[in-house]
């Protein structure tokens, strides 16, 4: 694990020397929820059932943003290859680049959410158990979406065969947090819990997933 | 021997890049030449793990440090930043001296690493971040890597590209220090003959074969 946190810390004071992901997500996540919420009518995208899936598909896309600049660095100067010929180095470079990601993609989620509430006026019934959703949500994201950028990293079509191989594999992430945090808009406590294990669940089973296949997807 | 490819193929795409290829490399400088394309990059790769190899053999060594084409600086850090996450990230090797400094911990470390800015001229430009050097600086601040992590075996894939004279001489005092050492360092490079004076074996290849 020491080696993780080494890449993690590493990642993220080169995010925040160089915000441009976060920035370019954010300003995703926003247009998106400004262009649904004139598209369908405030009241349609206020429904909590609409407002939450947007959110999730938003940062879907947004952890593909992060994710994809996260590797462009590493491609930059062949960066990824002085970590991988280290001993540890591929599992490190996985697990690293998770806790960076899902740190990274958190704060997404929390100033999209942020934008999302004041936006559409949403009232947040159970703002803690929102919070638990989104805490779990975005861990499984970025645990499928960097073994998708790794697979295609040296292909041309790396930016249309990203989202084509992590919606299949997030749909049911995708479907708990939309229940998840649907619930915790509307007030219902146990609903929301159960999804948020649910959605605990999956995140652990992406990320041992990961880890397991991660060598073998980088090479 | 330290390491060795044994009847190595390696195929990307479509193109046998490596044919059979058989390369030892012991103790001492081997250097790797060959003509543009030949495949000295793809066998430096295979030896650090880095291709698979389709067929045949390569025992990949613990502590490697392997030194590709390009810099290897991942742009957002300054060089010192670049090198302690090296250090911190690879831990202790097996030719690490028995004293603190080896250990990689606080100010012994900090210094190790402030002395290979200073040997790689660096010291000006440490806490910039790398993306803002020019390509020469970031092979030095790439070359400095030698001083701050000790291995058994070095690759050192084409290290004279973009670096000045002076930058030059401090690579072949590098070489020269790890031949003197015992340490196994194989450098792929298609000029610089003298090289060939340090050199303990020299290997050529051609369109991914021994010549």
């Amino acid at each position: 694990m020491r080696g993780a946190w080494l890449v993690a810390a590493r990642e993220l004071r080169a995010d925040a020397r160089h915000p441009d992901g976060f920035a370019t997500a954010v300003t995703f996540v926003a247009a998106l929820v400004l262009i649904e919420s004139i598209v369908v009518g405030p009241q349609v995208a206020r429904e909590t059932t609409v407002a939450p899936a947007l959110y999730w598909i938003a940062l879907l896309f947004a952890a593909i943003v992060v994710t994809t600049r996260s590797f462009d660095r590493e491609l930059a100067d062949d960066a990824i290859d002085a970590v991988l010929a280290l001993p540890g180095g591929r599992d490190a470079l996985y697990a690293g680049k998770l806790i960076a990601l899902a740190a990274t993609i958190a704060a997404v989620g929390l100033v999209g959410g942020v934008l999302q509430i004041a936006l559409l006026d949403l009232t947040l019934a159970l703002p803690g158990h929102a919070l638990v959703a989104v805490a779990l949500g975005v861990i499984a994201l970025p645990a499928v979406v960097i073994i998708d950028v790794a697979l295609t990293l040296r292909l041309r079509g790396r930016a249309a065969l990203v989202p084509v191989l992590a919606v299949p594999a997030l749909l049911p992430q995708l479907v708990a947090a939309t229940n998840a945090l649907g619930l915790a808009l509307s007030g219902d406590a146990t609903g929301s819990l159960a999804w948020s294990g649910l959605l605990l669940a999956i995140a652990l089973v992406y990320a041992v997933l990961g880890l397991t296949i991660a060598g073998t997807a980088i090479e | 021997m330290i390491t060795a490819l044994r009847g190595a193929t390696v195929i990307l795409g479509d193109r046998a890049v490596l044919r059979d290829l058989d390369l030892e490399v012991g103790p001492g400088v081997t250097v790797l030449r060959g003509p543009n394309g030949a495949g000295k990059t793809t066998a430096l790769r295979a030896l650090a793990g880095l291709v698979p190899l389709a067929r045949g053999t390569c025992e990949v060594p613990f502590d490697l440090l392997y030194l590709g084409h390009r810099p290897q600086m991942l742009h957002g850090l300054t060089v010192r930043e670049n090198l302690r996450f090296f250090t911190e990230l690879r831990g202790r090797t097996s030719r690490a001296p028995a004293y603190s400094a080896a250990l990689g911990v606080g100010g012994a470390r900090e210094a190790r690493i402030g002395g290979a800015i200073g040997r790689w001229g660096l010291s000006a430009d440490a806490d910039r971040p790398v993306e803002r050097l020019s390509a020469g600086q970031r092979r030095r601040a790439s070359l400095a890597r030698l001083d701050t992590e000790w291995c058994g075996l070095t690759l050192l894939d084409e290290p004279f590209a973009e670096l000045d004279d002076a930058a030059v001489a401090l690579v072949h005092a590098s070489l020269a220090s790890a031949r003197d050492r015992g340490d196994a360092v194989l450098v792929a490079s298609h000029g610089h003959a003298d090289l060939d004076e340090i050199a303990g074996r020299i290997y050529r290849i051609d369109d991914g074969r021994a010549a």
